[in-house]
């Protein structure tokens, strides 16, 4: 076209603006390692022990990479959330998205003691049964508040709808851990499980969550242009060939599937969602095609950092590490906010 | 004005709002090679004619883009035909104008794919025909409505869209880039795009547009050159006041001074 050929290309660009991102992946990646390193390190057992050396760092290896792509998952469901909500507040857990999957995956290890003890399920593996269930409560949590979002397009509306299906969903939740308190084993699954744990993850919760984050944060990367449009508002990005209808299918679908894989193998890690895409916004910018990544590293890096601080603090029992993420993230959260207050309430 | 083939015909075009007849059988067309003029009183319809023709609205009747059906079409070839720049954006990240205006490639680039020179070149050349190229590294979110105006154009640019829908784009603007605008917008005309631009100021419809569409009450008032239709009889009847020609001043660019 003729006004194109009048242009001519501007080359210069800000090297520093350029070269930020770059570098936050190489020190996230450097952390990455660095805390992996740590996490063959920290905890009580002794690793001096020759006989038992192997299993202890066989253990804290795929403990390590479980808290590492449950935190991934989370830190790239979130970014995805915030995208499609457009509003950065918005996250699996305030959104009521983890609360659901709680609460379904709750119901699901009830289902599952009746399977163990009564065959009341044979159709499904067992050890499906607990993913399953937290993908469904992750998928209803999310139509729920996309339904609100349709009708009120304001970010109060949809931060306080959040609010009250985490309300519901938690209350609902707490029905089945008192109903869990029947059985002792149950209880006690129930509990580590609402607590958020990931003490005692094997190969299989490495198997469940391994897929679900690399997927998911692969596709999150193909959908980053279409998130990037989406900052625009659905119409405007609807008028730029955005299909918005699809576009808002897939990442409901992919926050979900993130999500529950995350809660389905580490519980409740309040926070990660919320308080990584937040902080490293600010670091590589709002770009999704930045953002994704990024978060995928944080995430994994801020989760894995609790739980290693969780096997350090001296206890006489672990600390839960979705108590760690809640401790750590909700400070960590509100010194973001206060020093970009502008931006949140703007959405 | 040469007069081109149709781009946007619509038939009996009929819009609700909230259960409400916004635009009433309303038939219009727009050639390729044309600037046309939207005009008329607040609540006459004007922005939703021009949301209507984006597909952002659902409508009764018929919208035909360059011969096909606008319903028919998928949203990227939409996209690739028809382009609009709303009153103000929703945008409210801090992307910078660089990579707002590098969203308008999206319907020319395959997922994943970096921009490649034809994208390079399309972005700043629509930069530098809205005058928005020295913005470039500049927060979107930080610049004058005025500005983020021009870098929406830009952004509807670089889609490469010949059919452009623009909903009062001066409204924010000083003279000078409104003027420079008009220059753009009637340069575009003459490389053979449509343009169907929401005016509230009569002036600037009278000296650049090539033809008006008087919108009264969702309905068609009048349409034809703009000279001739937008007479002190119809001016009158929309807007209830008296048009006195010759007397105001009226300004060129410098590179068009007399």
């Amino acid at each position: 076209m003729d006004w194109l050929r009048i242009g001519a290309r501007e080359k210069e660009r800000g090297t520093t603006a350029r070269m930020r991102t770059p570098m936050v992946l190489i020190g996230l990646a450097a952390a990455s390692i660095a805390m992996f390193a740590l996490n063959l390190l920290a905890g009580t057992s002794d690793l001096a022990d020759g006989k038992l050396h192997d299993t202890f760092l066989a253990l804290r290896t795929t403990r390590g990479l479980v808290a590492y792509l449950a935190g991934s998952a989370l830190a790239v469901a979130g970014v995805i959330a915030q995208g499609l909500f457009r509003n950065p507040l918005a996250s699996p857990d305030v959104l009521g998205t983890t609360a659901g999957a709680s609460f379904v995956g709750k119901l699901s290890l009830l289902l599952l003691q009746a399977t163990l003890t009564g065959g009341a399920v044979h159709h499904v593996l067992p050890e499906l049964l607990l993913p399953l269930g937290c993908l469904l409560g992750a998928l209803l949590s999310l139509l729920v508040l996309l339904a609100v979002a349709r009708r009120a397009d304001d970010a109060v509306v949809l931060l306080l709808s959040g609010f009250l299906l985490s309300a519901l969903f938690l209350s609902l939740g707490s029905f089945v851990t008192s109903l869990a308190q029947e059985s002792w084993e149950l209880g006690r699954a129930v509990i580590a499980f609402a607590l958020g744990s990931v003490t005692g993850a094997g190969s299989r919760q490495v198997a469940i969550i391994a897929p679900i984050t690399i997927a998911g944060t692969l596709a999150a990367m193909l959908w980053s242009r279409p998130l990037d449009l989406l900052l625009s508002g659905e119409d405007e990005a609807r008028v730029l060939g955005l299909d918005v209808t699809r576009t808002r299918r897939w990442c409901i679908a992919w926050t979900a599937l993130l999500t529950a894989g995350a809660v389905a193998v580490g519980g409740n890690l309040g926070f990660v969602g919320l308080v990584v895409p937040h902080g490293l916004r600010r670091l590589v910018g709002v770009s999704h095609r930045k953002l994704v990544p990024a978060a995928a590293l944080g995430g994994g890096v801020f989760v894995l950092a609790c739980d290693v601080l969780a096997r350090s603090l001296p206890s006489r029992t672990e600390v839960p590490l979705g108590v760690i993420t809640g401790i750590t993230g909700a400070p960590l959260f509100l010194w973001l906010l206060l020093r970009s207050r502008r931006s949140l309430l703007h959405g | 004005m040469a007069e081109g083939p149709a781009a946007m015909v619509t038939r009996g075009l009929r819009v609700a709002l909230a259960r409400r007849d916004v635009l009433h059988a309303l038939s219009m067309e727009v050639r390729f090679g044309e600037v046309l003029a939207v005009v008329g009183p607040n609540g006459a319809g004007k922005s939703t004619l021009l949301r209507t023709l984006a597909g952002l609205l659902p409508y009764r009747g018929t919208v035909v883009v360059e011969g096909a059906e606008l319903v028919s079409l998928s949203s990227v070839e939409r996209a690739r035909r028809v382009s609009f720049v709303p009153q103000q954006s929703s945008l409210t990240a801090a992307l910078s104008v660089r990579e707002v205006v590098t969203l308008g490639r999206y319907v020319h680039r395959p997922a994943l794919s970096r921009l490649r020179e034809v994208d390079h070149l399309a972005i700043d050349a629509a930069l530098r025909h809205t005058d928005v190229l020295a913005l470039a590294e500049r927060a979107f979110s930080d610049l004058s409505t005025g500005e983020q105006k021009r870098v929406l154009l830009a952004r509807a640019l670089c889609t490469e869209a010949r059919i452009l829908l623009l909903d009062e784009p001066t409204g924010s603007l000083d003279i000078e880039h409104a003027l420079r605008l008009f220059a753009l917008l009637r340069g575009l005309a003459t490389t053979g795009h449509a343009i169907v631009v929401v005016l509230h100021q009569l002036e600037h419809a009278l000296a650049f547009a090539h033809r008006a569409l008087l919108l009264q009450r969702g309905a068609e008032l009048a349409c034809g050159d703009a000279r001739e239709v937008l007479s002190a009889e119809h001016v009158r009847t929309l807007h209830g006041v008296t048009m006195i020609s010759g007397g105001a001043p009226s300004f060129v660019l410098p590179d068009e001074a007399p």
